[in-house]
């Protein structure tokens, strides 16, 4: 698999971040996944949190070396994410259940699948134009739908954070499956949270990404979706892939699965600290993590380097 | 007799950089001036805590008691958290990050060389006043920088003039990320850092559960406050107990635009929450300059002279 891949989630005016994000690859499989957590305190957090980490090890644990069927993949996990904020709530015994929205990608074999829950979004586009995208479980979409409001006037809306179906809580989730869609070189595909979608409309998003290379758009994006989100923009979160060689761009930026050895999968999960939460408890480094310390920060100055 | 470090020798070559002089120590580190392999200036900051770790003579760092080594691992994380945010900030005005590497049992960060000084010397060279111009200028392309340092979700926690560096053409850049110190403050005093007194906000002192851009923000009110007076504002655990700070307003009253002051004195306040809460309520505070009131100014020169004679 060749691909150029982008993430980032940042907190905008927000004191927290309740986003994350990761994906994670192997030879010939990648998973995608974006969470946007709600609920009191450290509730988001944790939703979000538990979330993207069960995709994430699930998959690992699945995709030997690809995933068998992976719509059902999506789903299961799902259920199972949602499960596992009942329990955790439950064993804190929480009054309120962490929730958190969820969309996941899986692109394996030339073709995507994807799931979400709530209203964070998947846009897939193909020379500009969108072909495939997810339809928000929210009241406002619901208004769309029954030609209330128009579009356009989603992001206003006073109810536009009114979701009806999350991972946590009390009732099930409504969990959407994409169809199994072929992908082409060039296409585009777009994971993001509320944040991102309400203050950068649709095509503008795919105006960007199609002039620019990847990991060009997709930070000047995240920089102007934050600063039109203003002082009390939410938090923000972006994953971005170009299927295929990058080609708009001359630096090297594509990544190339083919030399990975059966079994390995990398990961990026990002890892947005709270600027509040620095109290982490303090233990010795290995050599083991100062090595991968290292190469981290220098794969980011590489990633980052104009 | 106090045991210092070694700082590396000049000549001394340093992966493909070769050391030329040390440009300046601190409390948690060395900064050098080197050359790359093209001959080009960096700037190579290493990490070397001086009350945890020893190097008498080479260049091999070494810890000085066991409990030590765990202190001085776990500062290593920290230098990574300031290695880890900066890589990802690519901004005209905050430092850039060049490289990460490990050697001589220690860290080393390589910046991008900057040629100028330190706001602070440029305060304390200057013999008249600084003029409202440059004020601005270069406070608003610093609050760029660190409303970048913020949306990567990093405090700096040590502004102030001594960290702000002016290269030649006048641009300012951030420099010296004291964030991953705080993560220190907690359990080992041995790694306390040192707050700077006038620049550190009193949740710094008090209550680090309150910290946030806020806090960057006070460090930004008293470097702007030093620029006008030449000294630091009094340390806010002092003024907490007993506030001898005169406003900003009162002292330059008709030596800059009541704007600037008022944003001064609003970065200073002591209750975080009266401060502007992020740098963008402060640039737009700042880029609100009232229009001249030509026509008003009678009224406000009446004023001025009444407040004058009522001094008087
Ligand atoms: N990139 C750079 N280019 C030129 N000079 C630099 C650069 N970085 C640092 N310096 C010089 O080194 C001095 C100290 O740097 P810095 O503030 O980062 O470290 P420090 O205060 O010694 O840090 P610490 O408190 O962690 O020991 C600066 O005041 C500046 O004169
Ligand atoms: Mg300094």
């Amino acid at each position: 698999m060749r691909f150029t891949i982008f993430q980032e989630s940042r907190k905008g005016s927000r004191r927290i971040n309740q986003d994350r994000i990761a994906y994670t690859y192997g030879r010939d499989t990648l998973l995608m996944v974006v969470a946007d957590g709600m609920g009191g305190h450290a509730g988001g957090e944790i939703a979000a949190q538990i979330c993207v980490r069960l995709f994430v090890e699930r998959f690992q644990q699945e995709a030997k070396p690809i995933l068998r069927n992976p719509l059902k993949f999506l789903q299961d996990t799902m259920l199972r994410a949602h499960a596992a904020l009942g329990s955790y709530a439950n064993q804190f015994s929480m009054l309120e259940t962490p929730r958190t929205t969820c969309v996941a990608v899986v692109v394996q074999a030339g073709f995507a699948h994807w799931a979400h829950v709530g209203d964070s979004r998947f846009y897939l586009f193909r020379q500009g134009t969108l072909i495939g995208s997810t339809k928000d479980h929210s009241k406002v979409q619901y208004l769309v739908d029954q030609g209330i409001i128009g579009a356009h006037d989603v992001a206003q809306h006073p109810d536009r954070n009114k979701i009806f179906s999350c991972l946590g809580g009390l009732v099930d989730p409504v969990i959407d499956l994409s169809k199994r869609t072929p992908l082409r070189n060039g296409d585009v595909m777009v994971l993001c949270t509320d944040g991102l979608w309400s203050v950068l409309p649709q095509h503008e998003i795919a105006h960007w990404l199609t002039s620019q290379p990847v990991l060009k758009a997709a930070p000047a994006m995240m920089r102007e979706a934050e600063k039109r989100g203003g002082p009390d923009g939410d938090n923000l979160s972006l994953i971005c892939v170009r299927w295929g060689p990058e080609t708009l761009t001359d630096e090297p930026s594509t990544t190339i699965t083919e030399t990975m050895g059966l079994g390995e999968f990398e990961t990026q999960i990002d890892r947005t600290i709270t600027l509040t939460d620095r109290k982490g408890q303090q233990r010795d480094l290995t050599d083991d993590e100062i090595e991968r310390a290292i190469s981290e920060i220098q794969s980011t100055i590489q990633k980052y380097r104009k | 007799m106090p045991v210092t470090n070694q700082a590396l020798p000049g000549g001394y070559q340093l992966l493909n950089y070769r050391i030329d002089r040390q440009i300046s120590r601190g409390g948690f580190s060395i900064v050098y001036r080197a050359f790359d392999d093209t001959g080009s200036p960096v700037a190579i900051k290493e990490y070397l805590p001086s009350s945890l770790v020893l190097r008498t003579e080479g260049d091999v760092v070494r810890a000085s008691s066991a409990e030590n080594l765990t202190s001085f691992r776990y500062g290593m994380k920290c230098f990574f958290e300031e290695g880890r945010a900066l890589a990802k900030i690519n901004h005209p005005n905050v430092v850039r990050v060049l490289n990460f590497f490990r050697a001589n049992e220690t860290v080393y960060m390589v910046m991008r060389y900057e040629r100028g000084r330190t706001l602070q010397q440029q305060i304390q060279m200057r013999q008249d006043q600084m003029s409202e111009r440059f004020v601005r200028h270069v406070f608003m392309h610093l609050l760029n920088g660190l409303r970048e340092v913020h949306t990567h979700k990093l405090l700096h926690l040590d502004i102030k003039p001594a960290n702000i560096y002016l290269r030649t053409d006048g641009s300012p850049v951030l420099l010296d990320f004291g964030a991953a110190r705080q993560t220190l403050t907690n359990t080992r005093p041995k790694l306390a850092p040192m707050y700077t007194p006038g620049f550190a906000a009193p949740e710094q002192y008090r209550d680090p559960d309150r910290l946030g851009p806020w806090t960057d923000v006070y460090g930004v009110g008293a470097s702007m406050f030093a620029c006008l007076a030449a000294f630091a504002p009094q340390a806010a655990d002092a003024r907490v107990q007993e506030d001898h700070l005169v406003s900003a307003k009162k002292i330059w009253a008709g030596q800059y635009s009541d704007n600037l002051l008022e944003v001064v004195d609003w970065c200073l306040r002591l209750d975080p929450l009266e401060r502007p809460q992020s740098v963008f309520a402060l640039q737009k505070a700042i880029r609100d300059i009232p229009p001249k009131k030509r026509k008003l100014s009678i009224l406000g020169n009446i004023k001025r002279v009444l407040f004058s004679e009522i001094r008087a």
